[in-house]
């Protein structure tokens, strides 16, 4: 899901972040001048209610206060005691009907042109027939009450302005709001994202990889991991495979250095030094649980006269053709040792010295009649003479001593025989 | 040997600091030129201390923009020649728009509107032969009927402006607004039983300014300020209340 979400198979971690982190601040800064678009908007607008509205709206007040002082001048033209009064007050109908502040203002210059004609004529007929005031006095009241409405009017209009530009600045106001939570969401849905890909492609592959290391063993196979996405990750999952690989191979090294160590090299038979060690095991186990065991040493019959006859190389040859004959006929449990040159020592577990004299006797027949290939295609036999020791009851070395000195026994009596010491030859 | 040097330093500073301070505060003292009889716009209260809307709102703008200002009386015919040779720096007089006032000076934001008034016996009409117009000498009234060919009667201030009239020497006069306002409280000029008549001549009318001196055009941006100012705080309509009956604005 996150995989397909991102497409991030096989990127470098370091990209893909920084890939993300470009993304997030283009996005954000992008909100960012939104939101100081309209902040500009509110500047713009407040500018213009403080420049050019407020001195609009101190006009429009002005403006009532002047229709208001017409009527009011009206009033004082219906009210005076003397002619001159009302002349007085008359002028000054004239003025305000005259004044620029009311003529630039169509409405009220229109209703101030008629309140001052109405006005004047009274005046007028007022010199010449004392009822005229009376008479137009009617008049007159709805004339005020015009102006009346229209002081409200006009006054409301100068508010309105203002309005006009709050609206503006609280509708700006109330975008960048939004767009400021769209904001903050788009830094939580990036934060969100970057934590879940930071989980799925780091921290989870981390884990596992904690995991793989801790219980990585030559015994164990190698962990399965699922394809990561990330190179970086693969990486060390492929260098775990490896070590994995280099541990087995090191195992395998060990093993083929320590089975050098204790093998005979031209024969592949147990050398000496391990042979000691494990003998002396065999014979100790043996000995605890009281179980017969018997030890053998056993020497090629004229092998100097097979060296001096075929050369070194046909020696070698009939001494592997003789290891490989005495683990072919012998028991699988039975230790066989190249002891030195020609000679070979030999431990029977679990057989009483009888026992392992029929076993010597069916191995030095069976060697009597086996016939070795030379590397040049030649025949050749050699015969054993083998001394036989019971070794249940005495250390290694003179259990082997015994059969030793069997050998050299069955050595006198003639080759090619098996003698248990302390015993007469068990056959020829 | 550093210690020396470091105090010398520090004297130098604070009289460099000090030295333009002086000099500001000789420079903000301003030179303002005034009308004394031309009601209700500038005249002398009953304690002879000079009042008017222009002098009270000439106050009110030196108050707003901190500055100490000396005022000295003028007429208006000689007002412009003042100005113009650096004498005073502002002339806190109404001064309509005319080309040889802007070509001399440098004006204000309009501080008021004005209209002007043909006052006349009934059935003398502008323009009319034989007719002595009575007007300001140095007004935006004077050149205006003197374009126009008329005979005129030149009065030196706004306070004797009815004089000729009531002399007979003129028939007719062109008065501003505020001092038509102020001649009509007066019995006498009433019994003169003169008409007005609105002249709508765009010369006679509109914006009324105060003059600064163009050699000090930095004064104009601080005097617009200063007069935004108190047209937003209400100090300049409670002068205007004090002074006319409506809004002259």
């Amino acid at each position: 899901m996150i995989d397909r979400l991102t497409g991030f198979k096989g990127v470098r971690a370091g990209r893909a972040f920084a890939l993300l982190a470009a993304l997030f601040v283009l996005t954000f800064g992008i909100m960012v001048v939104l939101i100081a678009i309209d902040q500009q908007r509110v500047l713009d607008s407040t500018t213009r209610l403080q420049e050019q509205t407020v001195p609009e709206i101190i006009r429009f007040q002005r403006l009532a206060r002047n229709l208001e002082q017409l009527r009011q001048e009206g009033e004082r033209v219906f009210a005076a005691i003397t002619p001159q009064a009302r002349q007085q007050a008359m002028f000054v109908v004239t003025l305000v009907a005259s004044h620029p502040s009311v003529l630039e203002h169509r409405e009220s210059a229109e209703l101030a042109r008629q309140t001052e004609r109405f006005l004047a004529d009274v005046v007028r007929q007022s010199v010449r027939d004392d009822k005229a005031l009376a008479s137009s006095f009617e008049e007159w009241q709805r004339m005020a009450a015009r102006l009346g409405l229209l002081v409200d009017d006009v006054s409301i209009q100068g508010i309105n302005l203002a309005s006009n530009d709050l609206g503006d600045v609280s509708a700006a106001m109330n975008l960048a709001r939004i767009k400021l939570s769209v904001a903050l969401l788009v830094v939580g849905v990036f934060l969100v994202l970057f934590l879940v890909l930071l989980r799925a492609h780091l921290i989870h592959p981390l884990q596992r990889i904690d995991q793989a290391l801790s219980t990585l063993s030559v015994d164990q196979p190698l962990p399965a991991f699922k394809p990561a996405a990330m190179v970086e990750i693969q990486a060390v999952e492929e260098a775990i495979g490896e070590l994995h690989d280099s541990l087995v191979r090191n195992e395998q090294a060990r093993l083929a250095l320590e089975s050098l160590a204790n093998k005979d090299g031209l024969t592949g038979l147990t050398n000496r030094r391990h042979f000691m060690q494990i003998a002396d095991a065999e014979l100790q186990r043996a000995q605890r649980y009281r179980r017969p065991v018997t030890v053998g040493m056993a020497d090629l019959d004229f092998f100097k006269k097979v060296n001096d006859t075929y050369g070194h190389a046909a020696g070698d040859t009939v001494l592997r053709a003789f290891a490989g004959l005495a683990l072919e006929t012998l028991r699988q449990s039975d230790l066989i040792c190249r002891y030195g040159g020609e000679e070979f020592a030999f431990v029977f577990p679990e057989s009483t010295l009888d026992e392992a004299a029929r076993l010597a006797e069916r191995f030095r027949a069976s060697c009597a009649e086996h016939d070795i290939r030379l590397a040049d295609g030649q025949l050749v036999r050699v015969t054993l003479s083998m001394g036989l020791a019971d070794a249940s009851d005495c250390p290694l070395e003179t259990a082997l001593n015994q059969a030793d000195a069997a050998l050299y026994d069955a050595k006198q009596q003639g080759r090619n025989r098996v003698v248990a010491a302390a015993s007469l030859p068990v056959g020829e | 040997m550093l210690f020396p040097i470091r105090i010398l330093t520090i004297v130098l500073l604070i009289v460099a600091g000090l030295a333009p301070a002086a000099q500001a505060a000789n420079e903000k003292a301003l030179r303002v030129a005034v009308l004394e009889n031309s009601p209700p716009m500038a005249y002398r209260d009953a304690s002879g201390a000079l009042t008017g809307f222009s002098v009270e709102i000439i106050r009110a703008l030196c108050e707003e923009m901190r500055v100490v200002c000396a005022y000295q009386v003028t007429t208006l015919d000689s007002v412009l020649d003042e100005i113009a040779a650096g004498e005073i720096d502002i002339a806190a007089i109404s001064l309509l728009d005319t080309p040889e006032r802007r070509a001399r000076i440098l004006f204000a934001k309009p501080y008021f509107r004005s209209i002007s008034l043909w006052f006349a016996k009934p059935g003398i009409e502008p323009g009319q032969a034989k007719v002595r117009v009575a007007v300001v000498r140095g007004s935006a009234q004077e050149r205006f009927a003197r374009s126009k060919g008329w005979e005129t009667v030149a009065a030196r201030t706004n306070g004797e402006l009815a004089e000729p009239l009531r002399a007979g020497v003129a028939q007719a006069a062109i008065i501003p607004m505020s001092t038509g306002l102020n001649l009509m409280k007066n019995p006498e000029f009433r019994q003169l039983e003169l008409v007005s008549t609105v002249m709508n001549e765009p010369e006679l009318g509109g914006d009324a300014s105060f003059g600064i001196s163009p050699r000090r055009p930095e004064l104009k941006e601080q005097i617009d300020a200063a007069l935004e100012r108190i047209k937003r705080n209400g100090t300049y309509d409670r002068i205007n209340s004090q002074f006319l009956p409506f809004r002259i604005n």
